[in-house]
């Protein structure tokens, strides 16, 4: 704390920050020579990300895998007993059947709504420090993905392509702060406005306050203006809870993604929308309740029952 | 002297940065991860006069905002960047008990990471970019920190040895 400074010290950092202003006022007028860089880091780094997502695969997903242990028991129990080489291997190959259903996944919610889709490999996923949900995928401009199309994953509604590079892209999850949708409900047909919250749920605000919401009511997306950013139909999540609380201006639920959004690996980028509607044909099925068996005793009453003494 | 030292330290930052980009962020942690090169600016200022501090969160915020997957208009993490490492410099500064104290550098570097963030969140808030939920916020807020906390006792070491190569200082934590 001995450091008295100097003029040539003050100067400096005086420099710096007004630098650093003017930066950001350039941005804020929409400067295009700084989205240029941007773009020119993206493109810089991609193929570093690629190597890097081939580097981290065997324990990119080491901490979700933890936090479904019970899922997951068996398979570990099987891994236990087999040597590093066995191991590694065995976690590649389920790396890729992993992918293989996403893409199996995605073809059959693309076909059924009749989406013409491009395939991806997420590359990349985005940092935390700026509280944004993002993630970078291995398509981008060469191969036909433009701004505002939409994505989707095995489950659903993943995210819009936020920017595009030749040959990556960087996707807006459904989870990020800032990212809103237009929804209605699978059967009613009621529409409201879902926000991302930072998390896999999201707040849904309906426009009608006159409408009844409950809990397991399916949204899906609403679609926009010659469907971009979003193709209508995509299933987007299901509402956990109704906020019913009295004098509030629009009827409020929270809502739980489809999607997990920590272990995506595959997406797929919708470049052509269907010529109609799907309505809810996406509407994914009810899990169905396991049959109890029940057991029937059928007991035959003897002819001639025997004499007590 | 002066040329060598850029040179050095602009490879090292590039680097740092490019395994930030490629390999650090591709593992979802829980608690939002940590910045390996927040980490890296933080700890080099701490090792470096104020000036260099100064200068060298410039880089490091303006490779932040480079950084496709940053919120957030170009300009506003190197203005944070400039302000936590001139002011990590600053404290360490002539004070030989406190720079060569790698538990107070730890500490620094916790408090310099925690600090970035809450005033990243507050300019954020005042240029009007979305940060999500508070509780989501605050997760991600105790998340680096500890994981902050976790990783620079490991990493201080190897980071010293290169602003001593840089510098030629001869000393190292």
């Amino acid at each position: 704390m001995r450091y008295g400074g100097g003029n040539r010290s003050r100067l400096l950092l005086i420099i710096l920050i007004v630098s650093s202003l003017f930066l950001i006022t350039l941005d804020l007028r929409g400067v295009q020579v700084l989205d240029g860089l941007r773009s020119g880091s993206q493109t810089v780094l991609s193929p570093f990300q690629k190597v890097g997502n081939t580097v981290a695969s065997p324990f990119k997903n080491f901490f979700s895998d933890v936090t479904h242990l019970g899922r997951t028991r068996n398979q570990l129990e099987q891994l236990r007993a087999e040597n590093f080489n066995l191991r590694t291997k065995l976690i590649n190959r389920k790396n890729a059947d992993a992918q293989l259903k996403q893409y199996k996944s995605i073809l059959d919610l693309a076909g059924t709504a009749d989406y013409k889709i491009l395939s991806a490999k997420v590359i990349s996923q985005g940092s935390s420090q700026s509280f944004s949900q993002t993630l970078t995928i291995d398509a981008g401009s060469n191969s036909g993905i433009r701004r505002n199309m939409t994505v989707i994953c095995d489950s659903g509604l993943a995210g819009v392509v936020k920017e595009v590079y030749p040959n990556s892209s960087l996707i807006l999850l459904a989870s990020d702060p800032s990212f809103r949708i237009g929804v209605r409900i699978a059967g009613s047909q009621q529409i409201g406005i879902l926000s991302g919250q930072g998390s896999n749920r999201a707040l849904l605000q309906l426009i009608d306050n006159q409408t009844t919401l409950q809990a397991g009511d399916v949204l899906l997306a609403r679609g926009s203006l010659q469907n971009r950013p979003f193709v209508p139909g995509v299933p987007v999540g299901s509402v956990v809870s109704v906020d019913n609380s009295a004098g509030a201006v629009t009827q409020s639920a929270s809502v739980k993604f489809y999607t997990n959004f920590s272990a995506l690996g595959v997406v797929a980028v919708v470049v052509g929308a269907p010529k109609t509607d799907p309505r809810d044909a996406l509407v994914p099925a009810k899990p169905r309740p396991t049959p109890i068996p029940t057991i029937t005793v059928l007991v035959t009453p003897s002819p001639s029952p025997t004499a007590t003494k | 002297m002066i040329t060598r030292q850029l040179s050095f330290s602009g490879l090292i930052f590039l680097f740092i940065y490019t395994l930030q980009e490629s390999l650090v962020n591709q593992i979802r942690l829980p608690g939002g991860g940590f910045s390996i090169f927040i980490i890296f600016a933080l700890v080099w200022s701490a090792l470096s006069a104020p000036e260099v501090g100064a200068v060298a969160g410039f880089g490091a915020g303006f490779l932040v905002d480079l950084s496709p997957s940053s919120s957030g208009p170009v300009g506003q993490w190197t203005l944070i960047m400039i302000l936590t490492c001139f002011g990590i410099a600053f404290l360490g500064f002539g004070d030989d008990k406190s720079r060569g104290n790698p538990i107070t550098i730890v500490f620094l570097v916790v408090a310099g990471v925690f600090l970035s963030e809450i005033a990243f969140l507050i300019s954020g808030a005042l240029l009007g970019v979305n940060l999500g939920s508070l509780s989501q916020i605050a997760i991600i807020l105790i998340g680096m920190s500890m994981w902050t906390l976790l990783i620079t006792p490991f990493t201080l070491p190897i980071f010293s040895r290169f602003h001593a190569f840089t510098f030629e200082t001869g000393s190292r934590i």
